[in-house]
């Protein structure tokens, strides 16, 4: 131990290229980037197990990507653009789109995925919601272990240094403020890391899981944005956070929340209220059930609160009309995962919730991943803007994939052109002095109570639909829990203790949660996944708010905004588009 | 016990095993429904000992990381659930894996031994890339009935744990490395079919397996590596394939 500190001193790591997480958006980069420059010494900085934690890992129905000739990106971008209310950054989904059936390419004859085949021995394409054509490519219904399990093996041919059950903290810079490296700690240790790095690639995922009910896997609790945000990146759209409209209900078991994939509504499935109705005719009688994930979260939303809901507080949807040999065949997995909680998708309708699944804020980044910060790099759900108000199913590992390959792209062209420099100490110190005090204190509130907390306030105020009065009491709220997640205090070693994990993860969510409170208040109007009971409509004039961090330290620092005009670089609003 | 007037079924005792031989490892957690294995264990982390060491990440059996033992079989934590009449179970680490605290495992032999059959597809340099084009193949070609139900493999390590060869470190590359093996040897697309032959072919390859089937009964996935080995065994004699 240095004398007075509460940690040793830290190992110092110095690479070319740092990637933070190791998800679609993180692997895809490591290939990228160690395939343009095999010279490179990468790592990968994982809070979890590589390629083994995180969202794309979770992926159910799929990827959208253009490979029929009577499809076109075009179309593509234009179902995105409408999904997202063109609420989207144009560049951002201009790029997804186009780069999208390219790596698709990539996975089947470099990475080694086989997706599922239509009958010819091509590609089969399915349909999903918000869609004029059947554009997701998948792997039965649990696409992402192909797509990740593949990608994991690629790290065995190409080498990349592992620090596996590393957990980044933050970013530090040197002594005139260029980005230098980062602060972790090895959780298996204990022990702190300081990597050195030129190029810093944050992949590590949104923070939905702050919400009671939520789908994403556990490290997903903003730990990038968080970063981001600490050291002073600007972020948007950070009011719009999707609920997926079918998340199962499983009492008080870690598995309420998961997600019954978009691909069953896209073949068929029906949505009933307790009532027996089906209720999706009175919000959206064209499309019904295959409407976007914000409408029809918001209809399942509407009459549970109405009192229309199951005793557990869910809706019930229903494809048992298939028949069960035709629903196990297709749906395998979503299957398993009812009769797990005691319900059968393929013989009855089984209770749904929405469920908090994929934030589509984050921090601004251009085309080519590149950030306000010279040598940091954003890639996958911790960006914001590819899919402006609402994200269409099977564009998300789309994103982590198409962005992740950019950012390795981006990484390896500018590597070794930067320099390595040194981390300014007080910065390194205030980072791990802020990470091991929970471990430090003798007295304090232990994290879980304080998770549960605010799972349970951003669920009632910040949620499916908000309004003003709601949302001054979040942010009320957020502040004194920011004061009290200051005080936790973790028993135990620091060798490999998750309750301290917590503790940081927290506050990392309570940080996100701040912004997300905050851009709520900001949005007067009605517009993809942000629903105002107090304004229900949608303006004629789109706009979005950027934040950044303003000049107090500490756990309640303020927010600075700038509004900007969205720019439609590509395409103008659609009469219908709204 | 807190609440002494609590029916049998209320309430459930969960044994751990622990790395620190002072550390409580016996705990009363409330009985939820439906319940899984993962359940007791965060019940016992936010009640009793915020620092239990465990892991898991998706909750859903993607991950598989949250593999352990419980009463002495292999499973994922997540989707294992509590029988309705169980008053107690006991949880340890996997076997065969060094512990790095409680129920948290190094998996670096399970990977080591899956790196050595050449995980990756071996790909014609002039058929892989973000231009070429995915191959055509029927689904129902010999080749893809083949793969398809061998292909869900999540990395638990379930079948490392309940091999008594594997586990027992008795170097051999394992179920879930050969049937990564069979899939990549059935696969046209892949140039390497020779080369991992060799390897599945030495002495700690196929012929280490002694038919137990613990494996195939342990694979959450249902997948059945016992078969991948039998396959492997025959390939190595028959060029046709």
């Amino acid at each position: 131990m240095s004398p007075g500190e509460a940690w040793p001193e830290p190992e110092t790591i110095s690479t070319d290229v740092a990637v933070v997480g190791s998800g679609g958006a993180g692997l895809m980069c490591v290939l990228h980037a160690l395939s343009a420059r095999p010279d490179l010494n990468v790592t990968i900085v994982s809070e979890g197990a590589v390629g083994r934690s995180g969202c794309t890992r979770m992926v159910q129905g799929g990827y959208n990507a253009v490979l029929n000739p009577d499809d076109s990106v075009d179309l593509h971008f234009r179902d995105t653009l409408q999904g997202g209310k063109f609420l989207n950054d144009q560049r951002l989904a201009w790029t997804l789109v186009n780069d999208a059936p390219r790596v698709i390419n990539e996975l089947e004859t470099r990475v080694g995925c086989f997706f599922d085949r239509d009958e010819d021995g091509r590609i089969h394409q399915k349909a999903f919601a918000g869609q004029a054509f059947d554009r997701t490519v998948h792997r039965g219904d649990l696409t992402g272990i192909e797509i990740m399990g593949r990608l994991r093996d690629q790290m065995f041919r190409l080498e990349p240094v592992e620090l596996e059950d590393v957990r980044a903290l933050d970013l530090v810079h040197d002594r005139v403020g260029r980005l230098a490296g980062l602060t972790a700690i090895d959780m298996r240790s204990g022990r702190p890391l300081v990597l050195r790095a030129r190029v810093i690639v944050v992949a590590t995922g949104g923070s939905a899981t702050m919400y009671r009910v939520a789908a994403p896997a556990r490290e997903k609790t903003g730990d990038g944005v968080a970063m981001c945000w600490r050291a002073g990146l600007a972020v948007r759209d950070m009011e719009m956070l999707q609920f997926h409209p079918t998340g199962l209900l499983a009492g008080d078991a870690r598995m309420t929340g998961a997600v019954l994939e978009e691909g069953l509504r896209g073949a068929g499935a029906k949505l009933f209220n307790a009532d027996g109705e089906r209720y999706m005719a009175r919000y959206d009688a064209e499309r019904m059930e295959r409407s976007t994930r914000d409408v029809v979260a918001r209809a399942g939303y509407s009459e549970i609160v109405a009192g229309r809901g199951t005793p557990d507080g869910g809706v019930l949807i229903d494809i048992s009309h298939l028949g069960a040999e035709e629903v196990e065949r297709r749906f395998p997995g979503m299957v398993q995962r009812t009769r797990q909680i005691g319900q059968d998708l393929a013989r009855a309708p089984v209770r749904v919730s929405p469920t908090a699944h994929f934030h589509m804020g984050g921090v601004l980044i251009d085309a080519d991943c590149r950030t306000a910060l010279d040598g940091l790099l954003v890639a996958g759900e911790d960006a914001g803007g590819t899919h402006g108000a609402n994200r269409l199913g099977g564009n998300g590992v789309a994103e982590s994939t198409v962005f992740g390959a950019r950012a390795g792209d981006t990484a390896a062209a500018i590597a070794p052109h930067r320099p390595l420099l040194e981390p300014e100490p007080a910065e390194v110190r205030a980072s791990l002095e802020r990470a091991y005090a929970p471990l430090g204190r003798d007295a304090g509130p232990w994290p879980f109570p304080l998770t549960t907390r605010l799972k349970e306030l951003m669920w009632q105020c910040v949620g499916v639909v908000r309004d003003a009065e709601g949302l001054a009491e979040a942010s009320k709220e957020l502040d004194v829990l920011a004061e009290d997640v200051d005080r936790i205090a973790v028993p135990g070693p620091p060798e490999v203790n998750f309750g301290w994990q917590e503790a940081m993860d927290l506050a990392n969510q309570v940080t996100v949660a701040r912004t997300i409170a905050h851009a709520a208040a900001w949005r007067t109007e009605t517009r993809g996944a942000h629903a105002r009971s107090d304004y229900p409509d949608s303006d004629s004039r789109l706009r979005y708010v950027v934040q950044r961090r303003g000049a107090a330290d500490g756990p309640v620092s303020a927010i600075e905004t700038e509004v900007r005009d969205v720019e439609f670089s590509y395409r103008a609003p659609d009469g219908d588009s709204t | 016990m807190r609440n002494r007037h609590r029916k049998a079924g209320d309430e459930l005792r969960v044994s751990v095993t622990r790395s620190d031989a002072a550390a409580a490892d016996e705990f009363t957690v409330p009985r939820i429904r439906p319940m899984m294995v993962l359940d007791a264990l965060l019940a016992i982390q936010r009640t009793h000992d915020p620092a239990i060491g465990f892991r898991y990440s998706c909750r859903v059996g993607m991950c598989g990381t949250c593999t352990v033992r419980v009463d002495g079989r292999s499973v994922l934590a997540c989707q294992t659930e509590i029988p309705e009449r169980a008053e107690h179970i006991r949880i340890d680490p996997l076997a065969g894996l060094p512990v790095v605290r409680d129920l948290v495992v190094d998996t670096a032999p399970f990977w080591q031994a899956w790196k050595s059959i050449t995980p990756y597809l071996v790909p014609d340099e002039d058929a892989a890339g973000m231009d070429a084009t995915p191959a055509v193949i029927k689904p129902d070609s010999a080749e893809r009935e083949r793969i398809d139900p061998s292909l869900d493999c999540i990395g638990c390590a379930a079948c490392f744990s309940s091999c008594g060869i594997a586990s027992a470190r008795r170097d051999f590359i394992g179920p879930a490395a050969l049937n990564r093996a069979m899939v990549l040897v059935a696969d046209s697309r892949d140039t390497a079919a020779a080369h991992r032959l060799d390897v599945v072919a030495t002495d700690s390859g196929v012929d280490r397996c002694h038919y137990i089937y613990g494996c195939s009964a342990a694979c959450p996935k249902g997948l059945d590596p016992a078969q991948a080995i039998r396959r492997l065994r025959k390939w190595r004699f028959d060029e046709s394939r």
